[in-house]
């Protein structure tokens, strides 16, 4: 199985209906299945902090939102992740598309990226990254069964040694 | 008028919909009207609460959804009227108190008080129900008809400030999540 398709049955499976996001190319794996499936709301964000928000919307609400975005657009989320989900204990499984590591082609990609982990641990909010596609499962589903067990988001990194590096087009 | 007349409109009108109020003034206020299970006082990650109210609204499609937000905090994710339009939920009610300053902060002047036009942003981002008023009885017009007929809906308030003093309310956030919540999940 795809990892993206281990995903998206780990979010069946935790009754995970909505996922809102700012798109990157590698959670597209996932996002375009999702949004080709019934069963799943998808919405899509100007900006991710207002994904951030809209998340919470729907937990706040009575439902379940995974939330998606890239590296690049991290340090958009910070006031909502620490005022938001992590003040008010919201679960929102975070999906980031990790730019900025092995094989990166643009510099401005590298500041943005290689601080999110320490970032999160100062947030405290858990974070985990599979490397292999045999370890997705394990991670994926135990990450997103962790958030909703501490009322706290919980993050899962998608780096190059998992999803290979974008190429430089031009 | 102030914003606590348009808070008291819309409160006498609810019987268990939702109201997502904005941090500051907007929290204060609706706390004032009678704590209810059903209001989610924000406190911050100012900007955000027509994002949480558009979250709450497509996971609660068979609830009329109200949002009170603010021109400084609105103006902080304009983005968002864009991702509203986009997903046009019907039973969305976005009511914005416009007094062009930033209040909590020592009333700067927002972009509105030079001519910013809010509701102008609003419908130019595809937002289809959009509605403006200054007194008491047209912001009542507006909400009835927003009640009545699906949205989205945006009502574009313009209020006087009066500094009078309030009382910060006593909300654990933490527990007003899971109230608000439970309204939902029983």
């Amino acid at each position: 199985m795809h990892w993206s398709d281990v995903v998206i049955e780990s979010l069946r499976e935790h009754e995970v209906w909505h996922a809102t996001y700012v798109p990157d190319a590698i959670n597209w794996q996932v996002l375009a299945k999702l949004e080709a499936d019934p069963a799943f709301t998808v919405v899509p964000a100007a900006r991710e902090e207002e994904a951030i928000g809209i998340a919470a919307g729907v937990y706040a609400g009575g439902g379940r939102a995974a939330m998606f975005m890239q590296s690049s657009g991290f340090g958009n989320t910070i006031n909502g992740l620490a005022q938001l989900l992590t003040a008010y204990r919201i679960p929102v499984p975070l999906f980031i598309g990790m730019r900025g590591g092995l094989g990166e082609f643009n510099e401005v990609q590298v500041p943005s990226a290689r601080p999110i982990p320490a970032i999160l641990d100062e947030l405290h909010i858990q974070h985990y990254a599979p490397e292999r596609e045999d370890e997705v499962q394990k991670y994926v589903d135990g990450a997103i069964e962790l958030a909703y067990a501490s009322r706290m988001p919980v993050a899962v990194l998608w780096y190059a040694q998992l999803v290979g590096a974008k190429r430089a087009t031009s | 008028m102030l914003r606590r007349e348009g808070i008291a409109a819309l409160v006498r009108r609810l019987d268990n919909e939702p109201v997502i109020a904005n941090l500051g003034p907007a929290t204060f206020d609706l706390y004032a009207s009678g704590d209810r299970d059903a209001n989610l006082y924000t406190w911050g990650a100012m900007g955000l609460v027509s994002s949480i109210a558009l979250g709450v609204a497509i996971a609660a499609p068979d609830r009329k959804v109200f949002v009170t937000d603010g021109d400084g905090s609105l103006l902080m994710n304009l983005g968002s009227l864009a991702t509203i339009a986009r997903q046009a939920p019907p039973n969305l009610v976005h009511i914005v108190w416009d007094n062009q300053m930033w209040f909590e902060t020592g009333g700067q002047p927002t972009h509105t008080s030079t001519g910013t036009d809010l509701g102008g942003i609003a419908r130019a981002a595809g937002i289809p129900n959009v509605a403006r008023a200054a007194t008491v009885e047209a912001f009542e017009e507006a909400l009835d008809q927003a009640i009545r007929e699906p949205g989205p809906w945006f009502i574009h308030v313009d209020i006087e400030e009066t500094g009078e003093p309030r009382q910060r309310p006593k909300v654990v956030v933490e527990e007003n999540l899971v109230k608000f919540r439970r309204t939902f999940t029983g």
